[in-house]
């Protein structure tokens, strides 16, 4: 299924997401009104039958079945309570992944880390967001779990962060670490970190009833008046039927996780096309016994449904559970299985115990070759320029293959020393970026960089002209990638920092008095995915559903891409008329190829804007359109890849390297 | 009757409505000083790197140092006891980030162990063998450039630390920091090197 399907469906996800919420709710109303009308009905007797003389020319109270008041009384205050509690949590997870993270203890991993545990985790997700095309995640640990197990949350694949214990990081090898972290990226790349978090706020408005009747019968308990017994049995009402509540909750986060769970498994498996790694994780979790994945924390059960494993107790129906049995999940990489799991010694050194052989021979390597290639091509000018076809393109989007994930190591470690340790710092990772649009002729740089000591100081200006030679030698591959890396660094920046790092940035951009197509891509994505750190995460809601009220701005896009392929009129015109057709815009959307003017940067920029609002499909065929307009000349040139590329991640779809 | 009761449920509406605009504030405040603090220790984390990366380049420099200067011997001890004062105090320090006595100790501490490196450089001018030997020059660069480092991420924590106390401080905000115990955080302040002693460092 590519990966626009996905999306789709993790959208169309939500819809029955909130069917089932009002269904649970619906539910709890009437048991609410039952239980507060046997009560009321009670007390009203009891206050009768007491007080009998008071009321001896009224007759015996008459109990009816439908008592409005009661009804709506209980129905407002069921939807109060759980609208409350739903507003109140979704509030609080607004500021994306990095708030569910730290609502698990979990603590941020420095880019620049020195710790070798922290070293290796770092280096696998680092090669895993250069291969699938997904900005470098931040990546959090939970110190205080011992057992296996991970999760992935955020709002979109640019704001998303990765959460792994401590056990995962101590006991899991190199390899079984690869499989957890691309079970991970499989979700972001699936949608599935999305509906997650929203599963998280409108779950926490059911399960607000029980914990509102816990607090009652805990604080009345102090204070209790034996002839006024209403509030213990308010308390204990709520909690009983809260947990009525509860158990749909459960049911919901079961329903909408378990066979996803499965699907990321595969889909990491495709990734890193070693079902050893993810097996062999999945074997310690089982060898760990009881508590091999359980995690200890309060907050677990919230999430219990984004975990890699089973965080919470085992619930007594099998429909409650939302991930499959180990076994089960590890039958499908290795039927041979017997369902034994070998011990695992948690080391109080903290060295992993040695990796859990697969019993089934692991995949043909990929041929050393490659390696050569790669290499070569790092350096601009090396071997020749890798020949890529426009129809290549669209299904390989969103997801990665085993050759992206070696390339994207080799292309790593590749990297000159001094870049990838820049790429590391904070601070060095501005001089990086500045040092990739510093202008080629050498009197501008020279002002630029003068312009730039005067607005970031002294230290970042040595830096950028220490690095302009590396990375002004590297092929236009490799520049996204480090790009990559330095977002990474650079989301640890205070916020006077990122102010003073992108006002710097835009005015260098515009310095050179021409914005080259690409450079303004470039800060687009670097802006864009630290602004959701610093200004709070926005979530993506889809606002155009059909291509026609976009058309203008598509024709933006497209004539940009045109006029950067070629300088021709006539070329450039082929160019818009080859990629056109891609859109399947009904024929009278007012699509032509656009003069100079109208595709500026500026034009380029509110386009993207819209058009990152667009639904699945819409930007299926937009890219579509934008691999047959760069390719019309018979072939994607290296930097036209780039480009395409870094327009694909302004519309929130992570393409890996076109190789 | 009917109009007694209506104006009784107008205001038992505008009241709940008003309560709920109250709570629902004090969350959005809570939650931002949550954020806030761990945004702070986050960035103090960013100096325990570099810290880090220091003292452990500074035992390889006494080291190289130590073939060359054999008589400076003073100089070179007090390098390595004010090293290893800092590296105590950078363990409390990060186990706390924002604490006030772990914070103003680490201050003093590195204080201390830059002003025994400076007599430490002074010293090594005169002897131009030691200047010029290849790995003292390599240990002295990347000392440099991870005290850089350190002064651009002290930058960053104490931006951070201030915007915090700034909202822990602020009215209504103040009402929320005192209710839930968000204490105040300390910056992180190093002075320049001046020719003097090992500080005392207190650690009551």
């Amino acid at each position: 299924m590519d990966f626009f399907e996905q999306q789709a469906k993790a959208h169309r996800k939500t819809k029955w997401l909130v069917f089932y919420f009002i269904l649970a709710v619906a539910a709890l109303i009437p048991a609410f009104y039952i239980a507060v009308l046997v009560v009321f009905s009670g007390v009203q007797a009891h206050q009768y039958y007491r007080f009998r003389y008071h009321y001896y020319n009224q007759g015996p109270p008459q109990f009816s079945a439908w008592n409005p008041p009661i009804f709506f009384g209980v129905s407002i205050g069921v939807l109060a309570i759980v609208g409350i509690g739903s507003a109140y949590k979704t509030m609080s997870l607004s500021s994306g992944g990095s708030a569910v993270s730290e609502l698990m203890g979990g603590r941020l991993i420095s880019t620049n880390t020195n710790d070798s545990n922290e070293r290796k985790l770092l280096n696998v997700v680092e090669e895993m967001a250069i291969a699938s095309g997904v900005p470098m995640p931040q990546v959090y640990v939970m110190d205080d779990e011992n057992g296996i197990n991970a999760f992935a949350a955020g709002y979109k694949p640019g704001d998303a962060t990765i959460t792994v214990t401590r056990g995962c990081m101590r006991i899991l090898s190199r390899d079984e670490l690869q499989g957890v972290i691309g079970h991970e990226f499989s979700h972001i790349l699936n949608g599935d970190i999305r509906i997650n978090l929203r599963l998280m706020g409108t779950i926490f408005g059911i399960m607000c009833i029980a914990i509102m009747g816990r607090i009652l019968l805990q604080s009345v308990r102090l204070e209790r008046r034996d002839n006024n017994a209403v509030l213990p049995i308010l308390g204990v009402v709520l909690l009983v039927i809260g947990y009525i509540g509860v158990f749909f909750a459960r049911l919901i986060q079961a329903a909408l996780s378990r066979q996803r769970e499965f699907l990321a498994d595969a889909s990491s498996v495709q990734f890193t096309r070693n079902p050893g790694g993810i097996t062999g994780a999945l074997k310690k979790i089982g060898g760990l016994g009881e508590m091999g994945s359980r995690l200890s924390h309060a907050h677990a059960e919230e999430l219990s449904h984004m975990f890699f494993g089973n965080g919470v107790s085992e619930p007594l129906f099998g429909l409650l559970e939302t991930h499959p049995p180990l076994a089960d999940r590890i039958r499908v990489f290795e039927p041979a299985f017997d369902g034994v799991f070998p011990e695992v010694r948690y080391d109080e050194e903290g060295q992993a115990g040695p990796p859990i052989r697969p019993t089934r021979a692991p995949m043909p390597d990929i041929p050393n070759i490659f390696g050569t290639v790669v290499s070569g091509a790092i350096l601009a000018g090396g071997s020749e320029p890798p020949v890529i076809k426009p129809h290549v393109v669209l299904p390989v989007l969103g997801n990665p293959t085993p050759l992206h994930l070696k390339y994207a190591e080799q292309l790593r470690d590749s990297l000159p020393d001094s870049v990838r340790a820049a790429a590391r710092e904070p601070a060095d990772a501005m001089a990086l970026v500045f040092a990739m649009v510093l202008s080629n002729d050498e009197n501008q740089r020279a002002q630029q960089l003068a312009g730039l000591e005067q607005s970031a100081g002294a230290g970042v200006r040595e830096k950028a002209a220490a690095l302009y030679p590396d990375v002004s030698q590297a092929a236009a591959h490799a520049h996204l990638p480090m790009l990559t890396l330095a977002i990474g660094a650079l989301k640890q920046l205070s916020p006077d920092q990122y102010e003073v790092f992108s006002r710097t940035l835009n005015w260098l951009i515009e310095s050179d008095d021409k914005v080259e197509v690409f450079e303004f891509v470039l800060q687009k994505i670097v802006l864009r995915h630290l602004d959701s750190q610093f200004h709070g995460a926005t979530k993506p809601i889809l606002q155009y559903y059909s291509i026609k009220p976009l058309a203008p701005e598509c024709s933006v896009v497209l004539s940009a891409l045109a006029m950067a392929g070629s300088q021709d009129a006539g070329e450039i015109q082929k160019a818009f008329d080859a990629g056109a057709p891609y859109l399947r815009a009904p024929d009278d959307s007012e699509l032509g190829l656009l003069p100079s003017e109208g595709c500026g940067v500026e034009q380029l920029d509110n386009a993207l804007n819209k058009l990152a609002l667009a639904a699945p499909i819409i930007k299926k065929n937009l890219i579509e359109a934008c691999a047959h307009v760069v390719g019309a000349d018979g072939v994607i040139m290296e930097s036209e890849a780039e480009l395409l590329r870094a327009i694909c991640d302004t519309l929130d779809c992570p393409m890996p390297p076109l190789i | 009757m009917g109009s007694a009761l209506i104006i009784l449920i107008v205001v038992l509406a505008v009241i709940v409505v008003v309560a709920l605009g109250i709570v629902g504030y004090a969350i959005g405040g809570f939650n931002k000083l949550v954020t806030l603090r761990n945004r702070y220790k986050n960035a103090y984390a960013q100096i325990d790197v570099q810290l880090k990366r220091r003292y452990d380049l500074i035992p390889n420099l006494v080291e190289t140092a130590k073939g060359y200067i054999k008589h400076e011997h003073d100089t070179l001890e007090d390098v390595t006891k004010a090293r290893n004062i800092a590296y105590v105090a950078s363990q409390a320090a990060a186990a706390n980030p924002g604490d006030a006595t772990a914070m103003k100790n680490l201050g003093a501490a590195e204080a201390g162990l830059a002003g025994t490196l400076s007599r430490l450089m002074v010293v090594s001018e005169q002897y131009p063998d030691l200047k010029a030997n290849q790995n003292m020059m390599q240990l002295t660069e990347e000392l440099t450039s991870t005290e850089n480092k350190i002064a651009y991420a002290r930058q960053a924590y104490n931006d951070s630390v201030m915007v915090y106390n700034t909202d822990r401080e602020v009215f209504p905000s103040n009402i929320l920091a005192g209710a839930f115990n968000f204490g105040p955080a300390e910056l992180l302040v190093i002075d320049k090197p001046e020719q003097r002693d090992a500080p005392k460092v207190s650690f009551s």
